[in-house]
C-alpha cells in the first residue's frame, strides 16, 4: 500500500471532523494470487449519519501504517490487528507488546489459521479460498438506514514474497510476551 | 521518582467482568495505566466459520447478557439489510420497544452498581428493584429475563398484543414517577456528589481525540447518538440527545438517569405510533442466502456499536464483526485514569460503563 497517500486520505477524515469509528480486518484464504493469503482492511469514519470507509487488500508481509497519528483510538484496533490477525502495524502510538489479549493460539484470525480450522471442519477444500473484493477507489458514502456497503478494494502492495509466511504458530512483529 | 506498577484487576470489587489495567504509580497519582483484555474471549466471531447465518442471530444474542436483545437486533438488522429483505412496520416498532427496555434495565442495573461503589448501598437496592419490572415486562413479553431469542431474520418472533402495550405503557410511567425520587438522590444527594463531582474530567476536546461514543461522549457535551440519525424508525419520535457538559463522573451519572425518564417516553410514543390492530404482520419469510456486506449501527447502552457482516452466496457468512462501545471507550479510559488519584481509579472506570463479554466477543 502507498503508506504516504494513505496516511494523509485519513488525516484529511481528522481535519474534517470524522472519528475512528472502527477498524476492521477481513482475512482472504489462501489463493493462487495470494499464497499465504491476505486481508481486506476498512478504516470507517463517523461523522453523525454519514459514515465512510477507506479500504486496503494488505498482505501478511505488507506493513500497514498506524493512524494514530491522526485518531488516538487507533491503538487499540491496531494493537488487535497484529495480534488476532497478524498484520504488521508500524508506528503505532501506543504499543502493548502483545498483551492486548490473553487467547489460547496465537493469531487465531490469520488466513492460514482459518484455512487449518476450516479443513478441520470439513467445510473447506484445501483450494478453495475466499477472494478478495474486487474494485478500487475504497472510499465511499453512506447509504440508506444508516448502513453502507463499502467499495470493495484499494491499493495492493506488490507483495515481496520474501518474508516468511503466515502460520498458526508464528509469532508477529512484536506479538505477544510474557507479562511482566 | 520512583514509579510503582500496580496491577489492578482481572478481579476487583467494582468490576463485575475480569479487565487488567496495570496502573504505573507515582506516590498516589496514575501517570500511566496499561490494559489487558482477553479473559473471557470467546472467539465468538469466529463462529462464523461453522454456524449458519440463520443460527449466527443466536451467537450475537449471547455476546453479553446485558445488551442481548440489541445484539441480535444488530445482527438481523445487518443480515436484512444484505439480503433487502423489508421488516413488516410493527416489527420494526416492537424492536425500538424492547430496545428501549434494554437500555432501561441496562441503564438501571449500572446505576446501582454505580450507588453500590459510591458506598449507597441503599439505592442500590432501589435501582435492581425498580429493574426488576422491567424485566418481568420482558418475561410477559417475550418469555425470557436475559436472553429472548425473540429477533428473527425478517421481524420477530413474537408480538405484544395491543392492549399488553398500554399496560406496560401505564407501568413504565408508575415507574418512571417512583424514579423522580431516585433522580433527585443521584442529581443531589451531597455524599454522591462528594464522592463523584469533578472527578475523571473528560474535556469536550479530549471526548473528540479519543473518538468516545455513547453516554461517555453525551456526558462531556457531544450531541452524539446513533439514534439522533433517524435509523430503525427513530426519525418518527420526538428524540434529542441526553447531553451533560461536566464530563466529569457524575455528568456520566446524569446522562444515564436522564436516559431512564427519555426510554420510558420513547417507549410511550412507539406505542402511540405504531400500527394497531389483529392481524398485523410481524415477519417475512426469508429464503436464500446473502451476498454481499455491510455496516449496521445502533445506539446501545453504552453508545454506539458498529456490526460488519460480509457474505459470499454460502451458508456460513464470510465474516461477521463486532465493535462494542466498550472497545471504543478503553482509549479513554485511559486518558481519564491518568493523573487521577488511585482511590479514584476504580470510581472513574465505573462510570464508562465497561462491559467486557461485549468487548471480548
Amino acid at each position: 500500500m502507498d503508506g504516504p497517500a494513505f496516511l494523509a486520505r485519513v488525516a484529511a477524515y481528522r481535519e474534517e471532523g470524522w472519528r475512528l469509528a472502527v477498524v476492521n480486518a477481513t482475512p482472504l484464504l489462501p489463493t493462487d494470487d495470494h499464497e499465504h493469503g491476505a486481508f481486506d482492511v476498512t478504516w470507517s469514519f463517523a461523522r453523525g449519519g454519514e459514515f465512510e470507509h477507506l479500504r486496503e487488500l494488505v498482505l501478511p508481509t505488507d506493513e500497514v501504517p498506524s493512524v494514530s497519528g491522526s485518531f488516538a483510538s487507533a491503538f487499540l484496533y491496531e494493537n488487535e490487528l497484529r495480534e488476532l490477525f497478524g498484520i504488521n502495524v508500524t508506528g503505532m502510538a501506543v504499543d502493548l507488546g502483545g498483551q492486548l489479549y490473553k487467547t489460547a493460539s496465537r493469531v487465531p484470525f490469520s488466513p492460514t489459521a482459518i484455512r487449518a480450522r476450516l479443513e478441520a471442519n470439513g467445510k473447506a477444500s484445501p483450494k478453495s479460498g475466499r477472494t478478495a473484493s474486487p474494485g478500487a477507489g475504497g472510499t465511499t458514502s453512506p447509504g440508506a438506514g444508516g448502513t453502507t456497503s463499502p467499495g470493495a478494494g484499494g491499493t495492493t502492495s506488490p507483495g515481496a514474497g520474501t518474508a516468511s509466511p503466515d502460520t498458526d504458530g508464528a509469532t508477529p512483529p512484536g506479538a505477544r510476551r510474557d507479562r511482566p | 521518582m520512583k514509579r510503582t506498577v500496580l496491577p489492578m484487576g482481572p478481579q476487583h470489587p467494582v468490576l463485575p467482568e475480569p479487565l487488567v489495567l496495570d496502573l504505573v504509580l507515582v506516590d498516589e497519582k496514575v501517570v500511566d495505566a496499561v490494559p489487558t483484555i482477553g479473559y473471557i474471549h470467546r472467539g465468538l466471531e469466529a463462529l462464523v466459520e461453522k454456524i449458519e447465518y440463520t443460527e449466527m442471530g443466536y451467537v450475537a444474542e449471547r455476546i453479553c447478557g446485558i445488551c442481548s436483545f440489541m445484539h441480535g437486533m444488530g445482527y438481523c438488522a445487518a443480515v436484512e439489510d444484505v439480503m433487502a429483505v423489508e421488516v413488516p412496520e410493527r416489527a420494526r416498532w416492537l424492536r425500538v420497544i424492547w430496545a428501549e427496555l434494554s437500555r432501561i434495565q441496562s441503564h438501571l442495573l449500572w446505576l446501582g452498581l454505580g450507588a453500590d461503589a459510591f458506598g449507597f448501598e441503599n439505592l442500590f437496592m432501589h435501582c435492581w428493584r425498580m429493574r426488576e419490572e422491567i424485566l418481568d415486562i420482558f418475561e410477559r413479553t417475550t418469555g425470557g429475563r436475559v436472553i429472548f431469542s425473540v429477533n428473527l431474520i425478517g421481524g420477530v418472533r413474537r408480538d405484544i398484543d395491543d392492549d399488553e402495550l398500554l399496560v406496560i405503557v401505564e407501568k413504565l410511567q408508575e415507574l418512571g414517577t417512583a424514579f423522580e425520587e431516585t433522580t433527585r438522590v443521584f442529581a443531589t444527594d451531597p455524599s454522591i456528589r462528594h464522592r463523584i463531582e469533578g472527578i475523571g474530567v473528560l474535556s469536550a476536546d479530549d471526548a473528540r481525540a479519543v473518538d468516545v461514543v455513547g453516554p461517555m461522549a453525551r456526558a462531556s457535551g457531544l450531541a452524539q447518538d446513533v439514534r439522533s440519525t433517524g435509523t430503525h424508525l427513530y426519525d418518527r419520535l420526538d428524540f434529542t440527545p441526553v447531553v451533560e457538559e461536566a464530563g466529569d463522573c457524575l455528568a456520566r451519572v446524569l446522562v444515564r438517569v436522564r436516559e431512564v425518564t427519555q426510554s420510558i417516553d420513547l417507549i410511550r410514543q412507539a406505542v402511540a405510533r405504531m400500527p394497531k390492530g389483529d392481524g398485523q404482520a410481524i415477519s417475512v419469510n426469508v429464503r436464500g442466502r446473502p451476498s454481499g456486506e455491510t455496516f449496521m449501527r445502533l445506539e446501545q447502552p453504552r453508545g454506539e456499536v458498529v456490526y460488519y457482516l460480509r457474505a459470499n452466496g454460502t451458508k456460513m457468512l464470510e465474516r461477521f464483526r463486532i465493535r462494542t462501545p466498550t472497545f471504543a471507550n478503553v482509549p479513554a479510559m485511559i486518558t481519564l485514569v491518568k493523573g487521577c488519584d488511585l482511590a479514584d481509579v476504580p470510581n472513574i472506570i465505573l462510570t464508562i460503563d465497561p462491559c467486557i463479554s461485549c468487548m471480548e466477543r
